[in-house]
């Protein structure tokens, strides 16, 4: 019996070893595939995270490109989310199989810095002299630093607030006015709570607390968010951090909220369903949910406590990086594809395709962005919200490196809530070992 | 006196060489599987236990010597604690009652009975399902707003349960997955087992009247033992490196509820970027599957009945 375990687990070693190794033999045909050859055209890979109906906007994107030009062959490869295809890049950063594009979630943005591997391409802006003021302000915000810009944005998205118009009407309330304010937003949620239906949720998810501090103008790590030197201590447990979770357990306890989990994909069920009548998603989701729900949809802008002011919403999404390491042909083939996916008609073409943003507001005068809206009017409330916001640090977004374990603890903190935590002590601990990890993070880095 | 002394060394010169030219034959032998596991296993854990006593860049080249702190947070730290806790229940969870469940279907399908195939054919089927395909089934089933359990809860008038976003359920909920996939596997290898056992020995009891219960007791349990005690061990193990269902099903949450042990190294590792944390962990587990299974060998052996 010992032998047929000693050899199974051989034999499972064996089939591991293999795997692997086919994995690496992929990915290196992927990284210098011959046609570029035959062609004479430069390669430039482009790894990226968009999967479904969103990697075949990219690929019309990417063959619409090679199309228009000669000299360069973009080649895009699907690596998995946008966690997994960073670590992925992890891998093989500073080496030949170093992909020359890539593209990287917003909250990879300090890590991409810190990482030592990329190349600014505020040096070909400068270069070219290319405006970048035709881009929209708070995007440009967000992606540079200290005055600098790193990375070329993308595919940009924010949260918004998404409505079953039905359940409005039925409840009494108005479907053309969405809950602007908390304590609007807890009365209609009230109001729709009946039955199967409860009134609100929030998927758990760090990205959305985030985005409601940075609403009300707060700031989720000190030194301004970061961008005005290194942060070393989280700061979202202050006042505009508990009112949000405050928000959430005064619902929570009023059996007005609905807990949807982790996953989008429940949390959108949920919405469809009719097990929650609102919730918070982001805006690249909103016309698949126009198109897959079966009552009228309505968007609105995120609330914000009574009493606050009105920042607005920090950018999320992706942009494109390029690689340091690569040949200047490269670079330059990696610049001119970024170019041309800022532009007015691409970025129309993205925006009708897959709701992100155009990150060129040009793009929305474009005939197929007015066409869309006439038929998805709900579509320029998403553009509109972003259009008020103001520029400043808290929706300028936090620049840490260790942002993923940052919404972990967050994550966990909301999600205690529901057990019937405090919202200040759930606060306090999640800052807590965000700071742990911050200070493990500088002690790495040698501070 | 000398030459005895002579004659006596230079047969133990020969006897040295014959010794080393045979352990030189038998290394030999082993080369290949030695290669192989020092590649892809020696190597590896060497390599994990250096790392575990380093902080890394995000890369995973190690920076800064930190000896045993990587430990001594996972010892203080709550997380790390958690994580403990709910793999130890996920193990408890799951392996005994597989392996009941595995038993129990195995002994019904050993019977002569027209059509046999059919049910033994569905009850490992299980085993041909990929466990990213298996877990997407039971996330609807799971789903709380449109899945099936709720639904049926719903029918008989009872209120729904968030299988998956409630911390007391999660756990178990990952658990009756887990159960389900492992079944097809455990149910193989016993039904396998049960069909090696001699056929005279169940008609030796036959002719001597002895009763059903009493033929389990006494002859089939006993003699599944040895494959009983393999599936056992392999369950074990495998239940300590659940990582699959619980990245599809739960992420680890809620409040880290289901974030057993290999996940957690995941998460830091690939997530976080810390390869040394994550490293002391997979150190910590690889000493506790080592001892779990020195343990089950020294004790849960002896009560296997080899032929």
């Amino acid at each position: 019996m010992k032998k047929l375990w000693i050899g199974s687990t051989a034999m499972a070693l064996l089939l591991a070893a293999c795997t692997s190794e086919t994995e690496e033999a992929v990915q290196t045909t992927d990284a210098t595939a011959a046609p570029a050859e035959d062609t004479g055209k430069t390669e430039v890979v482009f790894w990226h995270a968009m999967s479904g109906e969103l990697e075949t906007a990219l690929n019309t994107l990417v063959d619409d490109f090679n199309a228009s030009q000669e000299e360069y062959e973009v080649e895009p490869v699907f690596q998995g989310t946008y966690e997994e295809a960073l670590t992925k890049l992890n891998t093989v950063a500073g080496t030949d199989e170093s992909p020359a594009m890539m593209q990287v979630f917003e909250v990879g943005t300090k890590f991409m810095i810190d990482s030592g591997h990329i190349q600014p391409v505020q040096d070909f802006i400068d270069e070219e002299g290319f405006d970048t003021s035709i881009w929209e302000e708070n995007i440009t915000n967000y992606y540079s630093v200290d005055g600098v810009q790193y990375s070329m944005p993308f595919n940009s998205s924010t949260p918004v607030l998404i409505y079953n118009k039905d359940a409005f009407e039925a409840a009494g309330l108005d479907p053309e006015k969405s809950p602007m304010t908390y304590s609007e937003l807890k009365e209609a949620a009230a109001a729709l709570t009946e039955g199967e239906q409860k009134g609100f949720s929030i998927l758990n998810y760090g990205w959305f607390f985030e985005e409601l501090v940075a609403a009300q103008g707060g700031l989720f790590v000190d030194a301004e968010n970061g961008r005005e030197g290194q942060a070393t201590e989280a700061v979202f447990n202050g006042e505009e951090g508990l009112n949000v979770f405050n928000l959430i357990k005064d619902m929570h306890d009023e059996g007005t909220f609905y807990n949807s989990g982790q996953n989008w994909d429940d949390m959108r069920a949920a919405f469809q369903s009719g097990a929650t009548a609102m919730i918070l998603d982001s805006s690249a989701g909103v016309k698949g949910m126009i198109d897959n729900a079966p009552f009228e949809v309505g968007v609105g802008y995120l609330p914000v406590p009574d009493d606050a002011e009105r920042n607005g919403v920090i950018i999320g999404g992706a942009s494109l990086w390029m690689a340091d390491d690569i040949e200047a042909e490269q670079k330059q083939g990696a610049w001119e594809f970024m170019k041309y996916a800022s532009s007015a008609e691409a970025q129309a073409q993205w925006h009708v395709d897959t709701g992100y943003f155009a990150i060129n507001p040009a793009a929305y005068e474009e005939q197929i962005v007015v066409d869309q809206w006439a038929e998805y009017p709900q579509l320029k409330v998403t553009v509109d919200q972003l259009k008020e916001t103001q520029a400043n640090a808290a929706t300028g977004g936090a620049l840490i490196s260790v942002f993923p374990e940052a919404r972990q603890r967050v994550v966990n903190a909301m999600e205690s809530l529901y057990q019937g935590a405090d919202p200040q002590e759930a606060l306090d601990q999640a800052a807590e070992e965000t700071n742990r990890a911050l200070e493990v993070d500088a002690a790495k880095n040698g501070n | 006196m000398t030459t005895m002394q002579h004659e006596f060394t230079a047969d133990r010169q020969v006897e040295r060489k014959r010794a080393w030219s045979n352990w030189a034959t038998g290394m030999l032998f082993l080369l290949p599987s030695l290669l192989l596991f020092g590649v892809f296993l020696f190597y590896p854990m060497v390599r994990t236990v250096y790392l575990s006593l380093f902080l890394t860049d995000s890369q995973g080249v190690p920076i800064v010597f930190v000896g045993w702190e990587n430990f001594l947070n996972l010892f203080q730290s709550t997380s790390f604690q958690i994580s403990a806790k709910a793999t130890a229940l996920f193990v408890l969870y799951t392996v005994p009652a597989g392996i009941v469940l595995a038993t129990a279907l195995a002994i019904l399908a050993n019977q002569k009975l027209r059509g046999i195939g059919l049910f033994r054919t569905m009850f490992s089927a299980t085993m041909g399902m990929s466990v990213a395909a298996s877990s997407v089934i039971w996330m609807f089933l799971f789903n709380p707003s449109i899945g099936l359990f709720n639904r049926i809860l719903a029918a008989l008038n009872i209120s729904g349960v968030q299988w998956l976003l409630d911390p007391q359920y999660a756990l178990l909920s990952v658990s009756i997955a887990t159960i389900w996939m492992n079944t097809g596997f455990a149910f193989l290898i016993l039904l396998g087992g049960l069909q090696n056992i001699d056929q005279s020995l169940y008609e030796s009891a036959r002719i001597a009247g002895v009763s059903e219960s009493c033929k389990l007791r006494k002859i089939t349990l006993p003699m599944l033992s040895p494959t009983l005690f393999f599936v056992t061990t392999v369950s074990l193990i495998n239940a300590f490196q659940t990582f699959g269902q619980i990245d599809l099903l739960t992420k680890g949450g809620p409040m880290e509820s289901t974030n057993v042990i290999v996940y957690s190294i995941y998460k830091d590792a690939f997530i976080n970027y810390n390869v040394g944390s994550a490293s002391a962990q997979a150190v910590l587990l690889f000493v506790t599957v080592l001892v779990v299974t020195v343990l089950q060998f020294k004790i849960g052996e002896r009560k296997v009945h080899y032929q």
